[in-house]
C-alpha cells in the first residue's frame, strides 16, 4: 500500500467518510500490516460504508460477503456447477464420445465462484467487506479462519489456492453476538461509536448539499439528546440523520421546534416503544431544549 | 529509530515496557498473545514513536479486542505510560503514602494494646485496622479498653485478646472484600463518564454492592445482556437451510420431473430439542438482592424463549410464572412477588422447594428440563435437601447451579462442597458472571 497516514486522512474527507484520528490511524495499520480489519459497532454509525469508501479510496473492486445464519463455503466461497456436470456427462454418453476425465469435471470451467474465491482469486487487490460477520454461525466463523491468516482457500478437488493479490479484508459487526477470540486475533479491532455533535454536524454537511448551517446544529443537538436516552430501544443512526435532514430540507425548514420534531419522528424513531418513550419523557419541550442547548458540541460536550 | 537497549542482549526498553504492559493488560482479563506482540512491534515501526496519541491509538487497535476491554486498556495504559511530569508526581504521591502507612502503623501498633503491651498482630492485620472507618476503630478501642479494665484480667488473657481482635478484622475484610471490584486496583470507575464505561462497572461489581442510583443502569444493562442471549438462544434452535442430511427420498422426489438426474439437492432439516428452562430463585434474606438480578435477567429472556417457568423458594415454593407471562410490568412484578410471597426474606429450605417441585409439578420436571437454581446452598435440613436434588438430577436433563457467594468463601460452607458433588456449581455474584454461566450453559 503507497498511501501514508496524511494521504489516508485527507482521502477519506475527499471520499465524504468523516472519522477521528484513531479510526484513520486503525486503518492505515490494517493495510500497512496487511491485517484484517473487524469493526465493530451499533447499526448505522458507519461500519459498512468504511468498507465502500476504502474500495473507493484504493480503487479497488469491493467484493461483498453479506453473512447472514446458515451462511455456508457453498454461498461463501464455491460451489460446483453439478448441473452442468451432468448435463455434460450425459451429452458425452449421448454422442459416445470419449470417456470425460475426473479432472474436466472439476476444473474452472464448472466452478462457481462466490465471494471469497473471487477475492482470493482477483487479478488486482480487492476490498472484500464480510459484512454482520456476527449473523453467520460459529462454525462458519471458524472457515473464515483460513482466509484471514493466511489469505488461502483449500478446496479439496483443486487443493490450496493461496490469493494473488492479498485483499483489504474488512469484517463489519453489530455485536449481537461475541465473536470468538480466534477470529478477534486474527483482525485488527475497531470501534466505531456514534459520532459527537460536532463532528455529526461536519458528517450533516458533508453529505447533505446545501444544508443550513443553524439547521445542521440544531439536528445534530437533537440526535444527540435522543441518544442519550437511556431506555431507548434503538438508538437513532447516522443513516438516520442523513434522511431526517434530506426529509427537513424538502419540507423546506432552515430550524427546528418541539413540533416539527413531533411530526417526522418516524424518519428517526423506528418502534412504537420508542416513539411512546418520546412522547412520555422528552416530548416537544424536550427538544426545545436540546436545540437551545448551545453547551451542546463543545468540546466539554460528552454526547457521542 | 533507534531503540534504546537493556542489559538483556537484543532487547530494547521499549520492548521489556511493552512486555510488562502486555502482562498487566493479562492481568486485567485482555486477551493479549504473542500475535499481538508481534503486531504491536511491527506496527510501531511505522508510526510517529514521539506522538502519544498515535502510540495509544496502535496499541489500542493491535492489542484490545473488544468495546469493553478499550475502557480497561485505557486505564492500564495511563497508569503505565507516564508523562515525566506524571512519573514526578506519581512518585511524589507513593513517597507521602509510605509515609502516611508508616505513621497509621505506627497508631495501630499504639492503639492495640493490652497492659502496655502491643498486640502480636501481622503488617496486614494492622494495616486492615488502620483502613477501618474511625467509628470502627473506637469501637474496637473501646471494646480492649473495657477488657483491660475487667475483673482479674491477667496478661495471660493476651493471646485471647489477640485471637479475638483477629477475628473481627478477619470479618470486616470478609464484609468489605465483597463490596469491591476488580477496577479498584486503577481507581474505581467514575460511572459518570460515558455509558460504556459505567455499564462495564456494573457488570463486575458484586450485584449486592450496587447502589440504588446505579440500579436503573444495571437494568437496562440486564435487559440488553438478556436480549443478546435470547437471539443467541433462538439461533441455535433454528436450523439452517444446509445444515441437515441428505434427503434421498424428497430430492428423487423432487427431480423426477428431470428424468431422474438430481439437481437439486434437498436436506432433512435438522431437529433441536426445545430446551424448558425451570428457574429456581431462593428469594430468602441474603439471597434477595441477587434473586431480585436473576428474575430480571430471565424475564428479559422470557420475552423471546417460551418455554420458561419461574419459580421463588425460600421455605416454601412459588410460581412466579403467571405474573411473567401477564406481562406485568417488572417493578410491579417485584411488589407483587415480594408482598404475596410469605417467605421473602426469610429463612431457605431447599430440599423441601424441590420436593414441591416434583409432587406438584411432574410435567415440568422431564428429561428435556434444565434446572437453573439460584441458591446460596445455606439451607435447614441440609441432608434431605442432598436428598432431594439427587432425586431430581436424576429427572431433569441438567442441573445449574448459580451461586452468589464469592469463589473464595465455597470452600467455608459444607452445603457448598454437598452440592458441587452432585451438580454443576458456577460463580454468580456479578452481572458479568451471570452473562457468562447462561450464554455458555444455555
Amino acid at each position: 500500500m503507497g498511501l501514508t497516514l496524511g494521504e489516508l486522512r485527507s482521502s477519506f474527507k475527499e471520499a465524504g467518510y468523516i472519522c477521528d484520528e484513531q479510526t484513520v490511524l486503525t486503518v492505515f495499520l490494517a493495510l500497512d500490516l496487511k491485517k484484517p480489519l473487524l469493526i465493530e459497532g451499533a447499526p448505522g454509525v458507519g461500519k459498512t460504508e468504511m468498507g465502500k469508501v476504502l474500495a473507493q479510496v484504493l480503487g479497488s473492486e469491493l467484493i461483498r460477503l453479506q453473512c447472514y445464519e446458515g451462511l455456508d463455503e457453498t454461498k461463501a466461497l464455491y460451489e460446483w456447477n453439478y448441473q452442468r456436470q451432468l448435463l455434460r456427462i450425459q451429452m458425452n454418453r449421448n454422442l459416445e464420445e470419449a470417456e470425460i476425465r475426473e479432472e474436466d469435471l472439476f476444473s474452472d470451467r464448472y466452478l462457481l465462484e462466490r465471494p471469497l474465491l473471487k477475492a482470493i482469486r482477483s487479478e488486482e487487490q480487492a476490498v472484500l467487506l464480510i459484512d454482520e460477520v456476527d449473523k453467520c454461525d460459529p462454525e462458519f466463523e471458524a472457515f473464515l479462519f483460513e482466509v484471514l491468516s493466511d489469505f488461502q482457500v483449500s478446496i479439496p478437488e483443486l487443493g490450496t489456492i493461496p490469493a494473488r493479490n492479498i485483499p483489504v479484508v474488512v469484517l463489519t459487526s453489530n455485536n449481537e453476538r461475541e465473536l470468538s477470540d480466534g477470529l478477534k486475533r486474527r483482525c485488527l479491532y475497531l470501534y466505531l461509536d456514534f459520532p459527537a455533535v460536532e463532528k455529526e454536524v461536519e458528517i450533516i454537511k458533508a453529505k447533505v448539499p446545501g444544508v443550513a448551517d443553524r439547521l445542521a446544529w440544531e439536528i445534530a443537538r437533537v440526535v444527540a439528546r435522543l441518544r442519550r436516552q437511556p431506555d431507548l430501544r434503538k438508538k437513532p443512526s447516522i443513516a438516520e440523520t442523513l434522511d431526517w435532514t434530506r426529509a427537513l430540507q424538502a419540507l423546506d425548514r432552515s430550524r427546528l421546534d418541539g413540533k416539527v420534531v413531533a411530526d417526522t419522528l418516524n424518519l428517526l424513531l423506528k418502534t412504537r416503544a420508542d416513539q411512546q418513550l418520546f412522547a412520555g419523557q422528552i416530548g416537544p419541550e424536550g427538544i426545545e431544549q436540546a436545540i437551545n442547548d448551545k453547551k451542546c458540541g463543545g468540546e466539554a460536550c460528552g454526547c457521542s | 529509530m533507534r531503540l534504546q537497549l537493556t542489559d538483556k542482549p537484543g532487547i530494547s526498553y521499549l520492548e521489556e515496557n511493552l512486555t510488562t504492559f502486555a502482562g498487566l493488560l493479562r492481568s486485567e482479563g485482555l486477551p493479549v498473545g504473542t500475535a499481538e506482540m508481534i503486531d504491536v512491534l511491527k506496527a510501531l515501526e511505522i508510526i510517529d514513536l514521539s506522538s502519544r496519541e498515535q502510540f495509544k491509538a496502535t496499541l489500542q487497535a493491535t492489542m484490545v479486542k473488544s468495546r469493553r476491554d478499550q475502557a480497561v486498556f485505557s486505564k492500564v495504559f495511563d497508569h503505565f505510560f507516564l508523562t515525566p511530569e506524571d512519573q514526578f508526581l506519581r512518585e511524589e504521591e507513593l513517597d507521602r503514602r509510605e509515609h502516611e502507612l508508616e505513621q497509621r502503623l505506627a497508631e495501630a501498633n499504639q492503639d492495640l494494646q493490652f497492659k502496655g503491651e502491643a498486640l502480636q498482630l501481622s503488617f496486614e492485620e494492622l494495616q486492615q485496622y488502620s483502613a477501618l472507618s474511625a467509628e470502627q476503630r473506637n469501637q474496637l478501642k473501646d471494646f480492649m479498653q473495657k477488657t483491660e479494665n475487667g475483673k482479674n484480667v491477667e496478661p495471660r488473657f493476651k493471646p485471647v485478646l489477640e485471637t479475638i481482635v483477629k477475628s473481627h478484622l478477619r470479618y470486616c475484610r470478609d464484609r468489605d472484600s465483597e463490596k469491591r471490584n476488580s477496577a479498584a486496583n486503577f481507581g474505581a470507575a467514575d460511572g459518570a463518564g460515558s455509558g460504556g464505561g459505567a455499564e462495564d462497572y456494573l457488570r463486575e461489581l458484586d450485584i449486592a454492592a450496587i447502589a440504588t442510583s446505579d440500579l436503573p443502569t444495571a437494568e437496562q444493562l440486564l435487559q440488553k445482556l438478556s436480549r443478546k442471549l435470547a437471539i443467541k438462544i433462538l439461533r441455535r434452535r433454528r436450523s439452517g437451510p444446509r445444515s441437515g442430511p441428505l434427503d434421498f427420498r424428497r430430492s428423487i422426489r423432487d427431480n423426477m420431473q428431470y428424468g431422474g438426474l438430481i439437481f437439486k439437492i434437498r436436506r432433512r432439516p435438522k431437529r433441536r430439542s426445545r430446551q424448558q428452562i425451570l428457574l429456581l430463585c431462593d428469594v430468602s434474606a441474603s439471597m434477595k438482592s441477587y434473586s431480585t438480578f436473576v428474575i430480571q435477567f430471565m424475564y428479559g429472556l422470557h420475552e423471546a424463549v417460551r418455554d420458561l417457568t419461574c419459580f421463588s423458594f425460600s421455605d416454601n415454593l412459588e410460581n412466579l410464572d403467571a405474573d411473567i407471562k401477564g406481562k406485568v410490568a417488572l417493578n410491579r412484578l417485584l411488589d407483587r412477588v415480594i408482598r404475596r410471597s410469605k417467605n421473602w426474606g426469610g429463612g431457605t429450605d431447599i430440599g423441601r422447594a424441590l420436593g414441591r417441585l416434583m409432587g406438584d409439578y411432574p410435567d415440568r420436571v422431564n428429561m428435556k428440563t434444565t434446572l437453573i437454581v439460584v441458591s446460596d446452598t445455606k439451607t435447614v435440613a441440609l441432608e434431605q435437601s442432598i436428598k432431594e436434588l439427587k432425586k431430581i438430577k436424576e429427572r431433569v436433563r441438567r442441573v445449574i447451579w448459580l451461586n452468589p457467594l464469592p469463589l473464595d468463601r465455597w470452600a467455608d460452607y459444607r452445603s457448598v462442597a454437598l452440592v458441587s458433588e452432585l451438580v454443576e456449581m458456577w460463580p454468580c455474584s456479578t452481572i458479568a458472571q451471570l452473562e457468562e454461566v447462561l450464554a455458555g450453559r444455555l
